[in-house]
Formats: structure tokens, C-alpha cells, sequence
């Protein structure tokens, strides 16, 4: 298998606060990746490092053996092609209606003509369930329920065939059938699109059912991972807290 | 008496930091700027959003402050006996100094905060991490326009601000003074010379540059959160004023002597 993300001996903080701590951690191509861990401890933090969103102060993060950090705005523009994000609430630009979020990649990254562009959202729309209505690709954000907020912003983020997706936690604030409804899509496109997924999550029911691996983020670094089955039955303390729900954020510090 | 001189010392440090911050984002967004595509829609659409919807604003102030300094100028040189030139003291104090700084400190600081509101709810709503990680350059996409929409705004405000108020200051000396609005304008256009609209026009345009960078400065350093934004928008006030202010002084310095 090839490694896309390498991750080696990682060192971030924001002022005095140190997030991650000779940290390690490798993702394969193809697989579903979940990474789980109490709030405010840096998992969003290690999306924002693989796609460049953020710098760090030590150690490596490669993307196919290139050092993302010393990456130059061309080649940063050029792994934000292969790489592609869904963002917590989804951050659709509010003055954009949905299809000009969901074209929004192709604008800055292909030369496609407006009805090829179309064509393209058509399919991204199919793909994430919500099909091609012309109410609603002509809606607004805030006309969107946070279900319909999370599969555009997911349409948004595949309209440029990404080789990996990163998903920072897609299924919070949405109802049961919703996120039952996100957690079949994150499979979906995985299997239909043969796509790298990373997930950040809380919801260890998403976690197990859509995951090749899982890693857990305790103490700055990752010191389980393995796969669901391996994950599921850690007998790891602050594992089986997590995982059952008794997890306490003093005792991570 | 050691800890007031640390906070002097730190409010220093601060504002030798705030700055150095804000001219590397003026440095950046010229340099992407200047990168093609221009992003000429992007720039007109926001002197739309920020200078045409600024008129009324610009209209009140243009007129007021002309018809309140023609008065003020009225009543001291009635004294006199020399009410007569009115329009000449009038023309110098509105076009070379208070239109531009008034406009600035009004128009310009609605439009900073306004920048500041709409790119810092961006920021906590990730849509400027959004920008970035679709692969486009957000100092180009928003500040940019931004920029290059206040620099070209605010000289064109303070001419049509500039036609106001010697509007509003031949009405109040026609009307209270007894002094031919004809006459007004004649002595208040012959008083001004080339380089007087050009100091105007040169600190409209500074002041537009400020106003367009703290705006969109302060919004891209917004913390978490929706009070962070109500935070950055009220700092944005102060920090747009100040820096008029200053720059205003700095401008008088170079110009007086030129003039």
C-alpha cells in the first residue's frame, strides 16, 4: 500500500499551548481513515496541517513524500487539487448560491465552460443524494437545512476529483437520520470514487462503521491505532473510557 | 512605577507589532494583487458594496460639514466687518483638510468595520480556510478587491463630498451672512489652487488605503467565536481612527510646506 500522508515526529503549539508532541502517524491510499479524540485536543488541527492550512513548528508532514511546510504557493495550489476538505459546518461562502459553491474548485482549477461546470455540479449533487433541482441550486446557504449545509459542502469538496477527502467532523449537529445519511455517503464515495478518506469524529457508531483504521489522540500524539476491531476491543483505559462514553478532558492534559 | 512602564513599554511593543502585521498584509495583497487575473469585477463590485452604498452617508456629512464650518467662519469674520470672505476662508480648511478627514473618519470607518464584520464571521466560519483549501489565494480573493475598492472610493466620495459642501456653505451664506452664493463660489474657487485638491485627493487616497487594510486586517485576525467579531469590529473603529488621525498629521506635515 502507499503511504499519501506521513506524518513524523510532529511538533505544533499555538502560543503556549502544545498541541501535538513528536507525533506520528501514516495514512494509506484507499482506506478509511477516523480519527478520534476529546474535544480541544488538536484533531481538526491535524487536518488543517496535512492540507497546509496551518504551520508547524517541528518535525514532518509529507503528502506522497513531499514536505507539505516548504511547500510554495503553486505546489500548495496544486496538493489542494488532489487533497479536499469538508469543513465542520460546512463553510459554504454565503454570498455564493449553491452552485457556484459547488463549481467553486472547478472555477479556479480547470478552464471548463460554464455548462460543463453545470454538468459536473449535476453529478456531485447526485452523488451526495440531493439531485439536481434547480430550486435548489439556486438557493442561498442559509435557505439549507444543516443536512442539506453538510452534502453541498461535500458536493463542493468532490467536484474536483479529489484523491483525498478530510472530513472534520461531518456528522455533528445533524439528526440520527442524517448522520446515518453522511455516514453511507463517506462509504459511498470511497467505494465509487476510490478515494483516501480522513475522518475527525466524536461519533464512535460513524467511526466503527465507516473505518478501515482508527487512531486515537491521547497525550499530543497518536498512541492507538489500529483497525476497528482492534480499536473496539483495546483494553487501553482512556480507549475503553472514550469508547464508552466516559472520557474525561482533565485527564487528557 | 516599574509595572506603568511595562505596560507603557508593552503598549509600545503592541502597537510596533500591529503595524509591522498590517504592512505585510498591505505588502501581500498588493503583491497578489498585481498577480493576473486583476479581479476587476471583484474590485468594482466591492466599490459598489462599499462606496456607492456609502452615498447617503457621504451626502450628509458633505453638506453639514460645509454649511457648519461656513458658519462658523461667518460669525468670526463678521466681526470683522469681512463677511465677505467667507468662501475664501471656507474653501481651504473644507477641501485641503476636513472633507477628506471627515469623510475618512465617517464614510471610511463604516466601511472598515463593515469589512471587518463580514471577513471575521469568514474567519469563524472557516469559509477563509474554505477559500484556501479549494486551492484560491484569500488575500487575492477578499483582500485585495477590498483594498483596491476603499483606495479608489474614498477620493471619489470626498469629490462628490467636497461639491456638497461648497454647496451646503453657499446656502447657509446666502441665507444667514447675506452673501451671494454666486459670489461665494467665485472667491471660494479662486482661493484654491492645483496643489490644494491634490493634498485632498492624496490624503482621500491614504486614507482609503488604511481604511481598507485595518478593515480586512482585523477581520482576518478575528479569534473564535461571535463575540470575537463584535470584538475585532469595535477595535477596527479605534485602530481606523487613530491611524487616520496620525496619517492626516503626517500628510499636513509634507503638504503645508508644498502648498
Amino acid at each position: 500500500m502507499t503511504v499519501v500522508f506521513q506524518l513524523k515526529h510532529l511538533y505544533k503549539r499555538f502560543g503556549d499551548n502544545v498541541i501535538y508532541e513528536d507525533m506520528n502517524l501514516e495514512i494509506e491510499e484507499g482506506e478509511t481513515f477516523t480519527i478520534i479524540g476529546g474535544s480541544g485536543m488538536g484533531k481538526s488541527v491535524c487536518l488543517k496541517l496535512m492540507i497546509g492550512l496551518l504551520p508547524y513548528e517541528g518535525g514532518h508532514v509529507l503528502f506522497k513524500g513531499h514536505e507539505v511546510g516548504d511547500m510554495n504557493r503553486e505546489q500548495l495550489r496544486e496538493l489542494r487539487r488532489h487533497v479536499s476538505m469538508v469543513f465542520q459546518a460546512g463553510a459554504l461562502f454565503d454570498s455564493m448560491s449553491v452552485l457556484e459553491n459547488v463549481t467553486y474548485a472547478l472555477r479556479e482549477h480547470t478552464k471548463m465552460s460554464d455548462e460543463e461546470m453545470l454538468e459536473r455540479a449535476k453529478e456531485c449533487l447526485d452523488m451526495v443524494g440531493l439531485g439536481y433541482d434547480p430550486d435548489i441550486i439556486n438557493r442561498m446557504p442559509a435557505g439549507l437545512s444543516g443536512g442539506m449545509r453538510k452534502r453541498v459542502a461535500l458536493a463542493r469538496s468532490i467536484a474536483i476529483k479529489p484523491e483525498v477527502i478530510l472530513y472534520d467532523e461531518p456528522t455533528t449537529g445533524l439528526d440520527p437520520a442524517n448522520i446515518n445519511r453522511i455516514g453511507k455517503m463517506i462509504m459511498k464515495l470511497q467505494k465509487e470514487l476510490k478515494v483516501t478518506s480522513i475522518v475527525v469524529t466524536h461519533d464512535m457508531p460513524i467511526a466503527f462503521e465507516c473505518s478501515d483504521r482508527i487512531a486515537m489522540l491521547w497525550d499530543r500524539k497518536f498512541p492507538y491505532v489500529g483497525n476497528r476491531e482492534e480499536i473496539k476491543h483495546n483494553p487501553a483505559e482512556e480507549v475503553r473510557d472514550f469508547i464508552e462514553g466516559r472520557y474525561d478532558e482533565n485527564k487528557a492534559e | 512605577m516599574l509595572s506603568w512602564i511595562e505596560s507603557i513599554g508593552k503598549a509600545i511593543r503592541d502597537g510596533v507589532e500591529w503595524a509591522g502585521a498590517i504592512a505585510t498584509m498591505f505588502l501581500q495583497a498588493i503583491g497578489s494583487g498585481l498577480r493576473r487575473p486583476l479581479g476587476i469585477y471583484d474590485i468594482f463590485y466591492q466599490i459598489v458594496a462599499l462606496g456607492v452604498r456609502s452615498l447617503p452617508l457621504a451626502t450628509l456629512m458633505g453638506v453639514f460639514v460645509g454649511m457648519a464650518l461656513t458658519w462658523q467662519f461667518g460669525e468670526a469674520l463678521m466681526g470683522f466687518g469681512a463677511k465677505n470672505a467667507v468662501g475664501s476662508a471656507a474653501a481651504l480648511a473644507l477641501v485641503r483638510e476636513l472633507v477628506p478627514t471627515i469623510m475618512a473618519l465617517t464614510v471610511g470607518a463604516k466601511i472598515a468595520t463593515g469589512m471587518t464584520a463580514e471577513l471575521g464571521s469568514m474567519k469563524v466560519s472557516e469559509q477563509i480556510d474554505a477559500i484556501a483549501s479549494l486551492g484560491a489565494d484569500p488575500v487575492k480573493k477578499l483582500i485585495w478587491p477590498r483594498l483596491a475598492a476603499a483606495t479608489l472610493a474614498l477620493p471619489l466620495l470626498c469629490v462628490y463630498g467636497n461639491v456638497l459642501a461648497l454647496g451646503g456653505g453657499a446656502v447657509i451664506a446666502d441665507a444667514i451672512f447675506d452673501v451671494p452664493a454666486g459670489y461665494f463660489y467665485e472667491t471660494y474657487v479662486d482661493e484654491l489652487y492645483p496643489m490644494d485638491y491634490i493634498s485632498g485627493l492624496v490624503k482621500a487616497i491614504c486614507f482609503g488605503m488604511l481604511v481598507g487594510i485595518i478593515g480586512c486586517f482585523q477581520g482576518f485576525q478575528t479569534k473564535f467565536g461571535t463575540e470575537a467579531v463584535g470584538i475585532a469590529t469595535t477595535n477596527t473603529v479605534v485602530a481606523t481612527s487613530v491611524s487616520i488621525i496620525i496619517m492626516d498629521f503626517i500628510l499636513t506635515m509634507i503638504f503645508l510646506p508644498v502648498g
